[in-house]
């Protein structure tokens, strides 16, 4: 069960569902949301590898779960994707100010879609050695 | 494997698999043999010289329930509860088939016995290789002892079976399913009874190498009633490279289209409306335009004109064109144009029409749009994929988009829109089996007969 596991956040079930369909295949364990505050839940209890996140999303939207996701440090190593139907400069630079590690247009690609997917998860050495070390600090800082 | 536990190994081209075997069981050996070649492997377990087990692929537990399933051995609700154990060895599992009865014991060693020759006949022909010997034992649920000898006489004999079937073209991994279109009566074709079978289980997921395993007949057998199969036009091969592209490209439809619904317009009513029918219109087209690429009729044919697709496109779609247009009259505007819906007229509605009228049509709009594109898609879901796992996947993510339209329908007649979801037409891909116009519609039947689309057409020529 060592399977990367992806967080798709989307209030639409069609994008939800072509996402899981189209990163199941590439052998990654899929769990999804459909807006603000459940998306927030499924970060704590699961603690995805990655997160694909729609910026429109009912209850809370994308630039402010991502800016939550990154103002917590147990959560803050885990690569956002934002996914959404706005493609303006505006928009991808709000983007990247709330901290996503890309930003992706809709309608997207399939091919194009797993392609960043896994360029993210490929750094998971590299991300897990600094969860630990994230950990670590945080743990001597609570001692201290 | 360590290599303090090796006894011997060697090269194929030096020591070939029948040789080695044959000395390991004449010196009464025990341990594992494990011969590779490219990427395939090959693990048997010897006990004295005699062969006790063969180290198992992890998906073939799931095909044979499957089997199982296919040939009426058990129902559906029986296989359910069986498949939580697909990813049991197969000795486990017919084992559990012994215990419910669904086998015999005569049969599971029977299967476990065919297996290994399976395995064998297939090693036997490789050329090239490695193999190595081990004292390591292999964990074996139901242990046998096979003599090598019968069991190597059984796997050459298939082997000189399956070199004889080479001509069908086809091979151990070839998939073969049902063909949708065919209509006849399969009693009257004069079949065999192990070309029913294979018939029975071309489900568009089972190797010919899982059917032997599942008929207990040779993998040739299965390879030439496949080809008979072939011949007589009830079954065809499954091309994964073209289905995953297919796939692709319907997937693309559908994030198209969602990505058109999601739009959230400035302004009231109509503009929803409006982007309803703009998402409707963009996936009726985009279906369109796939099937003049993948289409069965289309392919295999080289490089095609655009206009010989477009016409194509007309023929097939435009009997369905003709059935909108007489129950929803406002569609005489929508007429195929390059094997594309022309809906600009439609979309330009609003600067001759308005307010209440404006809505009527475009609520009659929308329901002849939902019903062409459910309409298109089964056509060509049936005609491209049919019931493959694909095809499968395929009208699940149809029926979420369609439940998502249906959504956006309701949440528009909340706003104040004239109709009731229960007057449109609904339910998945399967539209045909619903009746089509719903006659008991009255916003449909006022249609029929609407002066308001003459007037329409009239202010248009003006």
């Amino acid at each position: 069960m060592n399977d990367p596991v992806v967080l798709v956040v989307d209030d639409s079930p069609t994008v939800r569902k072509i996402v899981q369909l189209t990163l199941q295949r590439e052998h990654m364990r899929v769990i999804t949301a459909s807006d603000g505050l459940s998306a927030l839940a499924a970060v704590a209890d699961e603690e995805p590898d990655l997160i694909l996140l729609d910026i429109m999303l009912p209850r809370m939207d994308g630039y402010n779960i991502c800016r939550i996701i990154r103002d917590k440090m147990e959560f803050r190593h885990i690569p956002v994707i934002m996914l959404s139907g706005k493609d303006g400069l505006f928009d991808k630079v709000r983007g990247r100010l709330a901290g996503s590690s890309e930003y992706l247009t809709k309608p997207f690609d399939s091919v194009e879609l797993v392609q960043s997917v896994k360029k993210h998860l490929a750094n998971a050495p590299v991300r897990e050695r600094r969860r630990d070390s994230e950990r670590n600090i945080s743990r001597l800082r609570r001692r201290g | 494997m360590q290599q303090h536990g090796r006894i011997l190994d060697g090269d194929l081209e030096t020591l070939g698999l029948q040789a080695t075997l044959k000395m390991l069981a004449l010196s009464g050996k025990t341990g594992t043999l494990i011969v590779t070649s490219g990427q395939e492997t090959l693990s048997l377990y010897l006990q004295k010289g005699q062969i006790a087990a063969l180290q198992e692929q992890s998906s073939s537990s799931a095909d044979l329930i499957e089997m199982i399933r296919l040939l009426g051995r058990m129902d559906r609700q029986v296989a359910a509860r069986f498949r939580s154990m697909a990813d049991q060895p197969s000795a486990v599992l017919l084992d559990a088939f012994v215990q419910y009865r669904i086998i015999s014991e005569a049969e599971m060693l029977q299967r476990l016995e065919f297996r290994i020759i399976q395995a064998l006949s297939r090693a036997l022909r490789w050329q090239q290789g490695h193999f190595e010997f081990h004292r390591n034992v292999l964990s074996c649920e139901i242990p046998l002892a096979l003599n090598v000898d019968h069991v190597l006489l059984e796997s050459l004999r298939q082997a000189d079976e399956w070199d004889e079937a080479l001509e069908t073209g086809l091979n151990r991994t070839t998939v073969a399913r049902w063909m949708p279109e065919f209509d006849g009566d399969v009693r009257r074709l004069g079949l065999e009874k192990d070309q029913i079978n294979v018939l029975c289980l071309a489900n568009g997921q089972l190797t010919v190498q899982a059917i032997a395993y599942g008929l207990l007949i040779s993998e040739a057998h299965v390879a030439l009633a496949m080809a008979h199969l072939l011949e007589l036009g009830l079954i065809e091969v499954v091309d994964e490279a073209l289905e995953a592209e297919l796939e692709r490209n319907l997937i693309r439809v559908l994030t198209t289209s969602q990505h058109e619904l999601s739009k959230q317009p400035q302004g009231g009513a109509d503009q929803r409306l409006l982007v309803l029918i703009k998402a409707l219109a963009t996936c009726t087209n985009g279906l369109l335009n796939h099937h003049g690429q993948y289409a069965r009729e289309l392919r295999g044919r080289g490089a095609m004109h655009p206009r010989q697709i477009a016409r194509y496109l007309e023929e097939s779609f435009g009997p369905l064109l003709g059935q909108v247009q007489a129950r929803w009259p406002i569609f005489e505007t929508v007429a195929f144009t390059q094997g594309q819906l022309d809906c600009q007229e439609i979309l330009a509605l609003n600067t001759l029409v308005k307010g209440e009228q404006l809505q009527d049509f475009y609520w009659d709009v929308v329901d002849g749009l939902y019903w062409l594109m459910k309409q298109i898609c089964t056509t060509i879901v049936r005609d491209e994929i049919g019931n493959s796992r694909s095809g499968r996947q395929f009208l699940d993510l149809w029926r979420t988009f369609l439940h998502e339209i249906d959504e956006e329908i309701a949440r528009n007649q909340g706003r104040g829109g004239p109709g009731n979801a229960a007057q449109r037409p609904g339910g998945g891909p399967g539209g045909s089996r619903d009746d089509p116009f719903r006659e008991s519609n009255p916003r449909m039947r006022q249609a029929e007969s609407d002066p308001r689309v003459a007037q329409v057409r009239e202010r248009r020529r003006m």
